[in-house]
């Protein structure tokens, strides 16, 4: 017995001397939550975490033969998209690999009809030249005349159709589209009519659907169907090792550690964008982990990286030519808003100015600092985000009363109003009831949100409401979340920057029809907040496309939110992590240069754009 | 007994683990009273190196981690103390009942006791921790004790067991006592050294497998120990940020503590063990 004890204490001494080890290797950094590259949960594929999951399915190299090397000067090195080995270039599998994943690398392979520019919300043309309202249920596309596929054929109207009803046909990614599209029809060979569900017309998710879909071709599809029997468990076993798109990038290599594509010199875009783009050859490198990534970043291995790099001003610090897309703090763009949802059946919480007193005691500061590494702006709560895409919907001087600051004394200032007064243990007690112990949950390893939860715990100290946190493991985080089995917890409310935004996101915070009760899974407004005047706002705003109307309308929504406060947004996070590294590749776009093209690491949506631009 | 606590004094290994360990929790009970601050105030940046000011740095959450690792020494070592009691208790009740009664008692005991010995109980303890929703430390500190308890109850019994032929128990057996009574005055003293010096094994044991779980995210909520500060420096890849001063100051508590209860023990076990008694 005494010999197992004592190796007890020799595996602690182990342990001890091989971090040293490890940290004796290890660069002056810190921070480095692998899980920053997590998705957001709401409404797109976990794609990082499914491919991590996967990679012991295939061991073995998957590739064509050896390891194939590009000239280094003609291939843009990616990092941070996949995880693991890829096990597929299959769109409809649930988890195909880069470049292939489903809405974070669009346009490389397959096109979407129109790219989503983050800076401005605005949808520019691809495969689809316009799109216009034919009154308030069909949307007119003209697709594009010149665009064609890898392997020779045109793009037509069919292949749109073809898409679109895969959807219907299928359990797949864009199947969710359905609930408001009554039908797809042809418009002559160049033109197609979406049609909305009469009884659910939402204008502005059909708009979300022709900048996340993405276009398969119908005469591929059909064979590969055919010979799954229609089938989609067989269907999404197809490899689709050389997969057929239309865009500007085959599949030249892939082995466990890269996958590599070639420009095809025969794309039709070139029309469109006046050139090829300049890389020949864009690779994703399949990295152990953030660390790895980042010190090849670093080193010059990698030009686009889409990982959270902490502190990472450090980056260029030596002089190194790296680069954010902003130059100064907060070096990304926001594009979500983790946030934290109140329980509002739970006693003391149901209460607007105890949650009001939780909004102004936490230090957002403290959380942008600790948990992002500064790179979440000042706060300013509000139902959009403070970037140019969303901030134009809302009136900012008509919500500004209502907008709370970190403020520990007017929080108590606010409690004592309301007659919350401190208990012996320096809880305050309301009307009989004692404000905490609350529990606040996120899932166990998610570090900048673990971060961010203890900081708010901290803050409710400092007012008299007992705050604990609770780190469970994600699927019963998930499954509490849906249930409804918490006190306070941490979601993102419609995580992607799309033109659903930011309708989408009060959506998901207000709006409680078709929201299960307490006990039964509900998909998005997990607190159980309702309001009628709400829920009208949320069902108006989509069939308004009046700017002004709509300015107003979102500015009620907004001021209702700012009062009752059923969810506290505690920092804003990027869409993707855009760092670049110059050293081989120059003239990424960045902040102010007038070129209006997003830092969307130059691969997805309006993005890529940036591959047109950039040289040796 | 005041004699063997005599010879115990005199016993090197046993002074410096006992010296070590008491100073240790002196210092830890103490020091809050000289720096009032609340452990979990985050006072300062994100892995901030060792100055006067922060003796230790501070960790992720930008927490004084000397004042951590003060709160954090006292919380495994109540772990571990009440991990050991737990052990012990059920293991000396488990090992005194099946020893002295023997039988039908004995077979069943020893069967549990088997069960439980050849279930690994660092898996049992996991998949304790998981399933619970509440866990405060002194939940943690229970589970602990209650998947440990299984070689003290060997052990137990089988010293009981040879103590029961002896003349005196036969005696107390003969006028008439009770049961619990023979064992509690005929039979416990006798093994009183052997249960102190496994109590001393399980709260060292404890200690460990507090940091354990707690190392693998399984430990406590809302409080600091060794193995949650451990942790915490795992998550956030301190090692990569080559931020030492969050990890490995809270492994060497561990091992210091740890390493004066087996001293402590090996100490005791020179006196008592006459096989080894020099």
């Amino acid at each position: 017995m005494k010999v197992k004890r004592w190796i007890g204490l020799l595996c602690v001494l182990v342990m001890a001397a091989s971090i040293v080890a490890a940290c004796s290797s290890g660069q002056t950094e810190t921070t480095t939550p692998k899980d920053q590259t997590k998705q957001e949960t709401t409404t797109q594929t976990d794609s990082t975490k499914t491919d991590a999951a996967t990679t012991d399915t295939t061991k073995t190299d998957t590739g064509k033969g050896d390891a194939k090397e590009t000239p280094r000067n003609e291939t843009l090195y990616i990092n941070g998209l996949q995880w693991g080995a890829p096990t597929n270039f299959n769109l409809l599998s649930g988890n195909p690999a880069f470049p292939i994943n489903y809405g974070n690398s669009r346009e490389i392979i397959y096109e979407t009809l129109f790219m989503i520019n983050e800076l401005n919300g605005d949808l520019e043309p691809l495969l689809g030249k316009r799109y216009e309202w034919n009154g308030d249920l069909t949307l007119h596309i003209d697709l594009n005349k010149d665009a064609k596929w890898s392997d020779g054929k045109p793009f037509t109207s069919d292949d749109v159709v073809y898409t679109y009803k895969l959807g219907k046909k299928y359990d797949i990614n864009w199947s969710s589209y359905w609930t408001y599209i009554e039908d797809v029809v042809a418009d002559g060979p160049n033109g197609v009519n979406i049609k909305l569900n009469k009884d659910n017309a939402n204008k502005l998710t059909v708009l979300d659907s022709i900048e996340i879909i993405p276009m398969l071709p119908k005469h591929v599809w059909e064979e590969i169907e055919k010979k799954a029997n229609n089938d989609l468990a067989t269907i999404r076993k197809e490899v689709n090792a050389d997969p057929i798109g239309s865009g500007p990038y085959k599949i030249y290599f892939y082995n466990d550690q890269k996958i590599t594509v070639v420009r095809d010199d025969n794309y039709w875009g070139k029309a469109l964008f006046g050139k090829l783009p300049a890389p020949k050859y864009i690779t994703h490198v399949v990295y152990k982990d953030n660390a790895a990534g980042d010190l090849a970043f670093k080193s010059g291995q990698v030009d686009v990286s889409q990982q959270f790099i902490p502190q990472v001003w450090n980056m260029w610090k030596g002089g190194a030519p790296i680069k954010t897309y902003l130059k100064d703090a907060p070096y990304y763009v926001p594009g979500s808003m983790p946030s934290i949802f109140f329980n509002l059946s739970k006693k003391g919480l149901e209460n607007a100015d105890v949650r009001r007193a939780i909004a102004m005691s936490i230090d957002y500061k403290k959380i942008s600092d600790l948990a992002m590494s500064g790179y979440s702006a000042a706060m300013k709560p509000s139902i959009t985000l403070n970037s140019d895409a969303e901030a134009k919907y809302v009136d900012q001087s008509a919500i500004a009363a209502l907008q709370w600051t970190t403020d520990v004394e007017g929080a108590n200032a606010l409690l004592d109003k309301i007659g919350a007064k401190k208990g012996k243990d320096g809880i305050r007690v309301l009307n009989g009831t004692r404000l905490g112990p609350y529990e606040i949950e996120c899932p166990y390893g998610w570090s900048d949100w673990n971060a961010s939860l203890e900081i708010v715990a901290q803050s409710a100290k400092a007012i008299g409401i007992e705050i604990r946190t609770k780190f469970p493991e994600a699927p019963v985080w998930t499954n509490d979340l849906q249930t409804g089995k918490f006190d306070i917890i941490m979601n993102t409310p419609a995580g992607s920057v799309s033109p659903s935004q930011p309708w989408n996101r009060a959506h998901d915070i207000m709006y409680s029809k078709g929201v299960a009760p307490l006990g039964e899974m509900a998909f998005w407004n997990w607190g159980r907040y309702k309001n009628d005047q709400a829920d009208a706002l949320i069902e108006k705003i989509p069939t308004v496309t009046d700017e002004a109307q709509l300015k107003s309308l979102y500015t009620d929504l907004t001021k209702i939110w700012l009062t009752d406060i059923p969810s506290i947004p505690l920092m804003y996070r990027p869409w993707v992590f855009h760092t670049v590294n110059e050293s081989v590749w120059k003239g990424f776009p960045v902040e102010g240069d007038g070129s209006n093209i997003p830092p969307q690491i130059a691969i997805d949506g309006a993005g890529i754009r940036a591959l047109y631009q950039i040289h040796n | 007994m005041n004699h063997s606590i005599r010879i115990l004094l005199k016993s090197p290994k046993f002074m410096i683990g006992t010296i070590v360990l008491v100073l240790m929790i002196a210092f830890v009970l103490i020091y809050p009273f000289i720096n009032t601050k609340d452990p979990l105030e985050m006072m300062a940046l994100a892995f901030q190196p060792p100055d006067s000011n922060l003796l230790l740095g501070s960790d992720n959450f930008g927490r004084d981690l000397f004042l951590e690792l003060v709160y954090g020494i006292r919380t495994s070592m109540m772990v571990g103390l009440i991990a050991g009691v737990c052990a012990t208790i059920i293991g000396l009740i488990f090992g005194l009942a099946s020893g002295y009664m023997g039988g039908f008692v004995d077979n069943f005991l020893t069967a549990i006791t088997n069960i439980f010995i050849v279930i690994p109980s660092f898996i049992i303890l996991i998949l304790i921790s998981v399933s619970i929703d509440s866990r405060s430390s002194l939940v943690t500190a229970l589970i602990i004790g209650i998947t440990s308890w299984p070689w003290t109850a060997r052990a137990v019994r089988a010293q009981t067991t040879s103590l029961r032929n002896r003349d005196h128990v036969n005696i107390a057996k003969i006028s008439g006592h009770s049961t619990s009574r023979i064992i509690l005055s005929e039979i416990l003293p006798y093994i009183a050294s052997y249960v102190v010096m496994a109590f001393v094994l399980q709260t060292a044991s404890g200690i460990l497998s507090e940091a354990s779980i707690s190392m693998l995210g399984l430990g406590p909520y809302n409080t600091i120990s060794l193995g949650i500060l451990m942790n915490w420096a795992l998550v956030f890849e301190a090692p990569v940020a080559g931020a030492w001063w969050a990890f490995i100051p809270a492994a060497f508590s561990i091992a210091v503590i740890t390493f004066s209860l087996y001293l402590m023990n090996t100490g005791m076990d020179e006196i008592f063990n006459p096989k080894i008694r020099s």
